[in-house]
């Protein structure tokens, strides 16, 4: 792509972002997001493959759909309050129909169909901005918006984890894996976000520092398909020996970093006496753990047996960038012993 | 006494000798043309007139039919979900892993034929002649026919002489499109024994907009005439882009996730018997052929 269009895309998507986040009033949020969205419509289209276009076209459409609810709600609930400002939504109808809106908009369950058909029409780098920038200007918004229904955030988050964990187990291409995998941590994301919303903006940071690590550790190998990785070992073997524990990572698995959400999550649950659901979300994590443990076995674990028939790559120095893939990979990894005091940077 | 009758509206057989009672105005009488049917399906062989039947003239009900539908629907639901539990595509994820050939199609008894559409521009108006049948032993199937490329004379059409074999697209149960998946695989493996004709292979992947249905990624296939049998190993790397029989200028790769049916066409204008016998056809996996595309595409004007 031509870079100056490239850079006005960047700094489009940058912008409708900032300026969600500046917003305290429903028009300049919804402003923001229209931004966000037309600004990262070039970027997936831009090989002009037909499927590319398709997820164009369908991510325009989800977009624009949730888009327009949010603008009814905000709408509506100017006419019924007389008030724009975020903070002050009281009314049940206008603050349901925002958090519907803003769940298509990050594709939580029962909204997530068009997900897993968008990230895999696109490739890796533009689904990594899709599963990860994307996602900042919507949370924003359910952030400061005062949940009316206790109950419709919990059974978002519910669905969404058990959806991204079913959905997950049967696929083989690994961008519609990524695309489950994110489900089910916007649920995880979602659960707590009436109680403890810190906890909520911690899991988000989280999971894009590990989403980010896999997908670049995935570009680097140019694989798509759960077969194409098990050949990564001969090309790069310290990246085929590390992403076991990024995928383990986001699985929660101690003594990873990828646990420290999960674990806070949990226990905020219990104390909120809804140890039931709290089982549940945990159960639910262990389907994606095997889907992700089925990722690592075919790449790590295990040697295909096919590898006699072909001849060794060129282990030629690579020309990708590859630093802030160690640093993220060192984050996922590491960053466990240090929950006091990310627990109490989220307290402050 | 009883008033006596008036008639504000004249006898009708009156009215017939004046014009029909059911056309008030002469103006809205049938014309000669016939009229625009109420639903456009199917193809309408040019020269032929438009079918008038509405749809519920056209579909034929039946209850035994229709318990036969829900039984054979719930059925295929049945062993979707039991699929489901064993892996993608019924089969288990080690399959997926370590499988380098697949066979898609092999033509072992009568049932893989129903697997197959037959055209040929006999639909058109043209003479060509196609026919499917098992070969030896039922181990093969056996296509065969007449080409004629004497364009039908109805007026409109100019070219003809073509016979096609299309694989029907898969469905899972209530008639759901259902895709095959060859992401795993880069080449495609037929054998086959030909007669020495040129035949084209057809690949339709699955399309979104409506305007790219007839889109199919093509690839040659020369047949030698020999009795012997002929291995063809086509890379899907080197399949292109066409629309309607006409090469596109943009050029992509095809995607090898959601293939929806292959087909065998013949269209060489040399009029005259043809024979195509297939094995089998399948799929496999390539170590060696590292290529992405075959075709590169240039920018046609380049800014200076």
């Amino acid at each position: 792509m031509n870079p100056y269009i490239l850079t006005i895309l960047l700094f489009a998507m940058g912008l409708g972002t900032t300026i969600t986040f500046a917003s305290s009033h429903w028009l300049l949020a919804w402003m923001g997001l229209e931004i966000n969205t037309l600004a990262i419509l070039p970027l997936m289209c831009q090989s002009h493959h037909p499927r590319a276009v398709e997820a164009t076209i369908k991510y325009f459409l989800t977009q624009a759909t949730a888009a327009a609810m949010l603008l009814f709600a905000s709408i509506t609930n100017a006419w019924i309050t007389g008030q724009w400002n975020l903070e002050f939504m009281s009314y049940s109808l206008p603050t349901t129909l925002v958090t519907v809106a803003l769940a298509l908009k990050i594709g939580l369950a029962p909204l997530h169909a068009w997900m897993p058909e968008v990230l895999q029409g696109l490739d890796l780098t533009t689904g990594l901005i899709l599963s990860t920038w994307q996602k900042l200007a919507p949370f924003c918004l359910l952030l400061q918006i005062n949940p009316s229904n206790t109950s419709l955030l919990l059974i978002l988050g519910l669905a969404s984890t058990l959806v991204g964990g079913w959905g997950g187990l049967n696929q083989n291409q690994l961008r519609k894996i990524l695309a489950y995998s994110s489900i089910a941590h916007l649920g995880w994301m979602i659960l707590v976000l009436q109680f403890f919303p810190s906890l909520t903006l911690l899991t988000l940071l989280m999971y894009f520092v590990m989403t980010f690590s896999l997908f670049i550790s995935f570009k680097v190998n140019n694989s798509t398909t759960i077969n194409s990785l098990s050949m990564s070992w001969s090309k790069t073997p310290i990246i085929s020996s590390m992403v076991p524990f990024i995928l383990l990572s986001l699985g929660g698995l101690p003594p990873l970093s990828g646990f420290m959400p999960k674990w806070l999550i949990l226990q905020e649950l219990t104390k909120q006496s809804l140890a039931p659901l709290a089982t549940l979300a945990a159960l639910s994590a262990l389907l994606s753990l095997y889907f992700y443990l089925r990722i690592s076995y075919a790449m790590t674990l295990t040697m295909s047996p096919n590898t006699l028939l072909n001849a060794l790559p060129w282990r030629l120095p690579s020309n990708q960038h590859t630093l802030p893939l160690a640093i993220t990979t060192s984050l996922t990894i590491c960053l466990l012993p240090l929950t006091p005091a990310i627990t109490a940077l989220l307290t402050l | 006494m009883s008033l006596p009758k008036i008639s504000r509206v004249p006898a009708s057989r009156l009215l017939s000798a004046v014009h029909d009672p059911r056309w008030p105005l002469r103006s809205a009488a049938p014309l000669a043309v016939p009229k625009r049917a109420l639903t456009q399906s199917g193809y309408r062989r040019p020269g032929q007139p438009r079918e008038d039947k509405p749809p519920w003239q056209r579909i034929k009900f039946d209850f035994s039919k229709g318990l036969e539908g829900i039984t054979k629907h719930f059925k295929l639901l049945r062993q979707e979900f039991s699929d489901r539990l064993v892996g993608p595509e019924g089969k288990p994820i080690i399959e997926h892993m370590l499988e380098q050939n697949r066979v898609i199609w092999e033509f072992r008894g009568p049932d893989s034929l129903q697997e197959w559409t037959l055209s040929s521009d006999r639909e058109i108006g043209g003479q060509s002649e196609i026919h499917l049948k098992l070969g030896k032993n039922n181990e093969t199937c056996f296509l065969y026919g007449t080409l004629q490329s004497a364009p039908p004379r109805d007026g409109e059409t100019r070219y003809s002489g073509y016979c096609s074999m299309r694989s029907k697209q898969p469905l899972v149960s209530f008639d759901r499109k259902k895709h095959h998946d060859w992401s795993s695989f880069n080449t495609l493996h037929l054998r086959i024994r030909g007669d020495g004709r040129p035949w084209m292979v057809n690949i339709a992947a699955e399309s979104y907009f409506t305007h790219q249905k007839d889109d199919l990624y093509s690839y040659f296939l020369y047949t030698r005439g020999g009795p012997y049998w002929q291995d063809v190993k086509i890379p899907f790397s080197k399949f292109f882009l066409t629309h309607r029989g006409r090469i596109q200028d943009n050029q992509h790769p095809l995607w090898l996730d959601k293939v929806n049916t292959i087909g065998f066409t013949l269209g060489d204008k040399a009029d005259g018997p043809f024979q195509l016998e297939i094995d089998f056809i399948g799929v496999c996996k390539d170590y060696a052929h590292t290529e992405d595309f075959a075709y590169e595409v240039y920018k046609r004007n380049p800014e200076v």
